[in-house]
């Protein structure tokens, strides 16, 4: 019965594959590039072995941190391939002795997994003159790779249960948004930490051996050191560790093969929300609609993401190098930022689009109701963006190329948004999934189509970029009232002429987008 | 006033080497309940995309109401409503929202939209559930959701693929009223289902498609001539396995 799970984990990762070529190819890129990264871990280990004073404590940290990599980052942010996840089980009426043991194992059955194990044994290189204290490290490589995936399902297991709320998942998204929101900071300050931080090994390294997180990449350390007393301690706390963890997991399992799925608090909205107010045409339809789901769809604010972390960096940035230059460019960048989260559209949409395409509206309203209603929501932020670094540094002269600048840059991704999305999808994660999971296999896809369409909106934009630089080296108000209306007309021109284009391809197209939604690609 | 609603003349759809649908041509005349029956991947729902817009053919062409829909798309489908299988809704809206944004994507007037909707939830039996979110409801409340998104624009021709499907046995009762009195006023309804003896009872004609092949069409007399409609479909398919069948699924052998 074990066998069978484990052949049928094996399946499962094959017919992955197979779905499709690009993704295949995309797996195959990210797999040589984790490989690299393991040779070089590796070989890092073979030449450092018996030069460094700390390689016991090095070993410890970077054990420590694969755990909490694989306790934290699938559980909570990209969501782990539950295909076997132990509720698919509850009509099956395995013996749970079985069914524990096989699913825990069934972990082990993934590329990440088997990336983690080798690049482990890699890392316990470092012990290489020693045989003995080679083969301990080997071992506890392969220890800390079992409490990796035993913490990762145990965790999800627990995760999934409050997950299939969908106010849970909303309310993790929003931590998760205020966690991002805050990366920037932190970052600086562990890199202004930095010198010191080597002084910390040592000390941070003593508590994580006594925890599950690095008990069992301790033990090699503890021999190299002579210190017996460190290995015994730490010896019979990874026994316990894993006894303690491989019991919770079986237990959770256990009881997740019994428990239905929860129930669901229905979500109300009385009245007719935007609809309301929207103009009562097929593009204010659409328009609203898209504005209800940029407040209901987590999707959308991961789109968004960088705009509130956008000028905290560059403000960070402007703190350290004591030039806040950078400042003055927040309006432009929040601009295309914005203007190009309309691009993935009618992905997000998935096969909800069938009632677009069934419907028969015009391609040119489905393309004006999205951008006007990211139009509506990203105004007030652009003009902020574009007004408030000239208003606080006192340079009152160069707004009005600012906000010039900045609205052509708004204008313009939306345009060229309006056309790329009529043309290009891509995989993104489904509607009411975790909106951080990214489907695999999708990223040159994704990156060329990106770069693409970054590059056709800096190109449409040289027209204004010229006199926005001219009137800001020679602070010439003229230059910058031209920069305004060079701006806005050509933003108009485009914005429109992206409308009508975008709607033209989409009325030719419908038909295969709707395809391209079925399959998620 | 077109004699046949849905004109299907040859359409044929392969994917790589698979053929869903070969050269099918099927004409379902105006004021008919027309049922289309066929086992699982028969090819229904691929023919149906075909002739509502959702999928381009490889070949063949689809008028509906005298207008090729891959012609002339967007009047095609202003007489057309669809209920399709296997797709999601906008499930963040209300089923309220939902309705109303499926009758101003139609370019409706206000007005007529809000008073429909509210009558589309009334015999959904819908109303209490008008504000809750689509994601929400139940499979049955979903279906019958997006029936009403495919009638909001009182359409010549009503195309329902699986409509009955998870629909509890009152809803689908009064589903059914709703589909004899709309087509007893000159409307068509397209149903396609598995469940033969809902159509030999509802429908007025029917066509058999199996293996992306049509094997059978016409009125459901014709087809079913002295047959229950379930015997012939299976004579026709061929699908009635002769051999023992599970000689141990038999619980007195323990």
């Amino acid at each position: 019965m074990v066998a069978h799970i484990l052949k049928l984990k094996l399946r499962l990762l094959a017919n992955g594959f197979k779905r499709s070529v690009g993704q295949l190819v995309g797996v195959i890129i990210g797999g040589v590039y984790a490989l690299g990264m393991i040779v070089m871990l590796t070989l890092a280990a073979w030449f450092t072995a018996g030069e460094s004073a700390i390689a016991g404590e090095v070993s410890i940290i970077v054990a420590s941190l694969v755990v909490l990599g694989w306790a934290v980052i699938p559980p909570l942010l990209t969501g782990v391939d539950l295909t076997l996840e132990p509720s698919r089980f509850v009509h099956f009426g395995i013996p749970q002795k079985v069914l524990g043991p096989a699913l825990v194992l069934s972990g082990f059955i993934s590329v990440p997994a088997i990336l983690t194990i080798v690049g482990l044994i890699g890392g316990s290189l470092t012990f290489r003159y020693d045989p003995l204290t080679l083969v301990v490290g080997i071992v506890a490589a392969i220890i800390t790779a079992v409490m990796a995936v035993l913490v990762c399902q145990y965790l999800t297991i627990m995760a999934t249960a409050l997950r299939a709320k969908r106010r849970f998942r909303e309310f993790t998204f929003a931590v998760l948004f205020l966690i991002l929101v805050c990366l920037g900071p932190i970052i600086s300050s562990i890199a202004m930490a930095a010198s010191s931080l080597l002084d910390l090994v040592v000390p941070i390294a003593n508590v994580l051996a006594y925890t599950p997180l690095g008990s069992a990449a301790a033990l090699p350390g503890a021999i190299v050191a002579g210190n017996y007393v460190q290995f015994g301690i730490c010896l019979v706390l990874t026994v316990i560790y894993l006894a303690g963890l491989y019991w919770l997991v079986s237990r959770a399992t256990a009881k997740a093969t019994v428990t239905p799925p929860p129930e669901q608090q229905a979500a109300k909205q009385s009245g007719l929300g935007f609809f309301k107010y929207a103009p009562s045409t097929p593009a204010g339809a659409v328009g609203a609609r898209a504005l209800t789901y940029w407040f209901k769809d987590p999707r959308y604010a991961i789109g968004v993401l960088m705009v509130p972390v956008l000028p905290l960096i560059f403000w960070f940035v402007g703190n350290q190098t004591g030039n806040f230059t950078m400042m003055f460019l927040l309006g432009p960048f929040i601009g295309i930022l914005l203007g190009f989260s309309i691009s993935a559209d009618i992905s997000y949409d998935n096969t909800a689009f069938a009632l677009h395409v069934l419907t028969g509206v015009s391609g040119r309203a489905d393309r004006a109701g999205r951008a006007l209603a990211c139009l509506t929501l990203s105004i007030i932020p652009v003009l902020a963006a574009a007004i408030l670094p000239g208003a606080i540094s006192g340079e009152v002269w160069r707004i009005p190329g600012d906000i010039g600048m900045s609205l052509a840059a708004l204008l313009v991704a939306l345009g060229v948004a309006s056309v790329a999305s009529a043309r290009y999808t891509y995989a993104v994660p489904l509607p009411g999934d975790n909106p951080m999971k990214t489907p695999p296999g999708n990223g040159m896809r994704v990156a060329l189509t990106q770069l693409a369409t970054f590059t056709t909106m800096g190109v449409l934009l040289i027209p204004v970029i010229i006199p926005y630089l001219i009137g800001w080296f020679q602070e010439s108000q003229g230059f910058n009232y031209l920069t305004l209306g060079i701006g806005l007309v050509l933003g108009m021109g485009l914005f429109f002429g992206g409308l009508v284009l975008g709607g033209k391809w989409y009325e030719n197209r419908a038909p295969e987008l709707m395809q391209a939604v079925m399959l998620n690609k | 006033m077109n004699q046949i609603a849905l004109d299907i003349r040859g359409l044929a759809k392969q994917f790589g080497p698979k053929v869903a649908v070969d050269n099918v041509s099927l004409q379902v005349p105006s004021g008919s309940f027309y049922g289309l029956v066929g086992p699982n991947g028969a090819g229904k729902t691929t023919m149906l995309s075909m002739a509502t817009g959702l999928l381009r053919p490889d070949a063949g062409q689809a008028l509906v109401n005298g207008v090729d829909i891959w012609a002339d798309p967007q009047a095609a489908k202003a007489t057309m409503g669809v209920l399709a299988d296997g797709v999601r809704q906008f499930d963040r809206l209300t089923g309220r929202q939902l309705v109303t944004y499926s009758g101003l994507l139609r370019g409706m007037d206000r007005d007529d939209v809000t008073t429909r909707t509210e009558d589309l939830l009334r015999v959904m039996d819908l109303s209490d559930d008008g504000d809750k979110l689509v994601v929400d409801y139940s499979a049955g409340m979903t279906k019958k959701i997006s029936l009403a998104t495919a009638m909001i624009h009182s359409p010549k021709l009503l195309v329902l693929d699986e409509p009955f499907e998870a629909v509890d046995p009152v809803s689908a009762a009064n589903i059914r009223d709703i589909l004899n009195d709309y087509v007893k006023f000159g409307g068509t309804v397209i149903v396609s289902s598995h469940v033969m003896d809902l159509v030999q009872r509802m429908c007025t004609h029917v066509a058999v498609i199996a293996g992306g092949v049509l094997k059978a069409q016409g009125s459901v007399d014709e087809v079913r001539g002295e047959m229950t409609l379930e015997d012939r479909f299976v004579d026709l398919v061929g699908g009635r396995a002769n051999n023992e069948g599970l000689s141990w699924l038999r619980t007195s052998s323990n």
